[in-house]
């Protein structure tokens, strides 16, 4: 065997069996009738799950919650990133200890952020709405119509960092020849941002914002620690719905075929997201 | 002469930028401020979420270590490694098979991109199903194998991108010197990409430590992790704010600390997948 395929055998084997194996499994799961409490009467019933799965208006809903969340949040994090790079970009003083700073959320478990939000949201107890309370405010973080704009607001301060980091990387790498130009024709700022930066950034901004979408459709803690999917079920998302419906429910065949129907959303991002990357290895 | 015009014509969009900065390093500041703070008032104390100057008390730190909370932080740390040495060992290899032999390159690369990004609902039901007819459920070898599925698409893409930054010439000449191909590999090769090697296993690990969704249903009972383990500070013991104050301390002290130290190369290695350097 050559060396090359020595090297790469390793490498099939686990991915095969730590990727492949499950996928394919989730697939044959997806087409039967498989509980956990009843997991001796397994039968194959093909695409009734499915059928199950597209006819429940709560699946749709968590869709629909997921998109929301995704949309809100990737386009605040895209903006305030944006704007938060290039800040950096020209900051003269204290630059690394600043980016390190800035970037540290995106570090910490997702789940212990989920719960310092809840825990300085909390109406009675926590210091955000105390301090709101104070001016005559009186806002409950993660009340009926609220509390969805909340979650989002959490991921936003702990993944704004991610879209820092890509975008200050994809900043620092544009030649600079193009900025000098604009520079000695007298070109304003904002003229410079909107024709030049924001176009030549585009293939760093598509490659951030699809993968940071790809993350986000994947929310799952910020729920589980706050608000379980409430109020009513307006913070249930597709990750956290497909969890419910496979370890409170049981109902694994159910919960794969759902979530086989999101794998086909995100497998659509991927393409996209792996033909942008390949393209921006080729054109550096 | 017109750059120093130019620059004369900036000053307050520097200024609007810096106070950007300032509000932001503000607002990742002040939240873990708090809970620090959080972390030392007793439960009457907790009731004024203002008060900034109290004679802080140690009963919510004594509560938190004695509950479990470092044994389960110490499991974190065994799945963490386990995952992480396997994952370095299996994916530099590979990482420079595609890296160098262009090896069943475009499938490979796509497999390892979109396992990064699956979503782990759809992995978890099998893991699960397979832990029970193995009886592995609630062990961490199930978490393990779980974690390896998205820590290995991770280390080996990161890892790509230092091989493909890493000079051509050094290993070109000790083939010439003599070397075999393998021991080119692990003598000349993996040496040089040895800070990046560091980088993705720091990555790797801080992966491993943070997820929740797998540990959760794999290993919700003894085997609990340091995340499983900080959610049921929500759950079952009602409201014990300052105890959940300093168990999200615990995991999230550990990890700030080394992202800290070595961030350069983190965000080279994060960045250098999807925008070249």
């Amino acid at each position: 065997m050559s060396f090359r395929l020595r090297l790469m055998l390793p490498l099939w084997v686990v991915f095969i069996a730590s990727v492949g194996y499950p996928l394919l499994y989730a697939l044959y799961l997806s087409l039967t009738n498989y509980k956990i409490t009843a997991r001796y009467d397994t039968k194959i019933v093909w695409l009734k799950q499915y059928k199950a799965t597209l006819q429940d208006p709560n699946f749709w809903s968590s869709l629909q919650v997921t998109a929301t969340f995704v949309i809100l949040a990737v386009f605040i994090e895209f903006w305030l990133g944006l704007f938060i790079s290039l800040a950096l970009q020209k900051q003269k003083r204290i630059r690394n200890l600043t980016r390190s700073f800035l970037l540290t959320p995106m570090f910490v478990t997702p789940i212990a952020i989920g719960l310092m939000f809840r825990f300085l949201l909390n109406q009675q107890l926590g210091v955000i709405p105390t301090f709101l309370d104070k001016f005559g405010l009186s806002y409950d973080f993660f009340g009926p119509g609220k509390a969805i704009f909340s979650i989002v607001l959490i991921d936003v301060w702990q993944w704004t960092p991610f879209m820092v980091l890509l975008l200050l990387a994809g900043l620092e790498g544009l030649s600079k020849s193009p900025f000098e130009a604009a520079k000695v024709d007298g070109a304003s700022a904002f003229f410079t941002f909107r024709k030049i930066t924001l176009p030549m950034l585009m293939p760093v901004i598509s490659v951030a914002v699809l993968i940071r979408s790809l993350d986000a459709m994947k929310v799952f803690e910020y729920v589980f620690a706050i608000t379980r999917g409430g109020p009513a079920i307006e913070t249930v998302t597709i990750q956290y719905y497909t969890y419910q419906t496979g370890i409170q429910f049981y109902k694994l065949g159910l919960a794969s075929a759902m979530s086989y129907v999101l794998l086909i959303f995100v497998m659509i991002i991927v393409v996209f997201l792996f033909k942008r990357i390949e393209a921006n290895r080729r054109n550096p | 002469m017109s750059t120093l015009k130019v620059i004369n014509l900036r000053p307050s969009w520097t200024k609007v930028g810096n106070g950007l900065l300032v509000l932001m390093t503000l607002s990742v500041f002040l939240p873990f401020f708090w809970l620090t703070l959080g972390s030392f008032k007793t439960g009457a104390q907790l009731n004024n979420p203002r008060l900034l100057l109290f004679s802080p008390t140690l009963e919510n730190w004594k509560e938190v270590l004695s509950s479990g909370v470092l044994d389960s932080a110490w499991r974190s740390a065994i799945v963490g490694l386990v995952t992480v040495s396997f994952s370095i060992i299996i994916g530099s290899m590979g990482a420079y098979a595609i890296s160098r032999y262009k090896t069943g390159e475009s499938a490979t690369r796509f497999g390892i991109l979109a396992a990064q990004v699956l979503p782990p609902a759809v992995l978890v039901f099998p893991f699960l199903e397979v832990s029970y007819q193995f009886r592995l459920n609630d062990t961490l070898f199930a978490v393990i194998i779980s974690h390896l599925s998205f820590v290995l698409p991770v280390v080996t893409w990161f890892l790509i991108g230092f091989f493909d930054a890493a000079p051509k010439e050094v290993e070109e000449q000790a083939l010439v010197d003599g070397l075999s191909k393998s021991q080119a590999f692990r003598k000349v090769v993996i040496p040089q990409v040895a800070p990046g090697i560091g980088a993705a296993a720091v990555f790797g690990f801080v992966l491993s430590w943070n997820d929740l969704f797998y540990a959760l249903i794999l290993a919700p009972g003894n085997s609990a992790t340091l995340p499983v383990k900080i959610a049921s500070f929500n759950t079952f013991r009602g409201v014990e704010l300052g105890a959940m104050c300093a168990a999200i301390l615990v995991a999230v002290v550990p990890v700030v600390i080394v992202s800290f130290f070595i961030q350069k190369r983190l965000v080279r290695g994060i960045s250098g997948g999807a925008v070249k350097y």
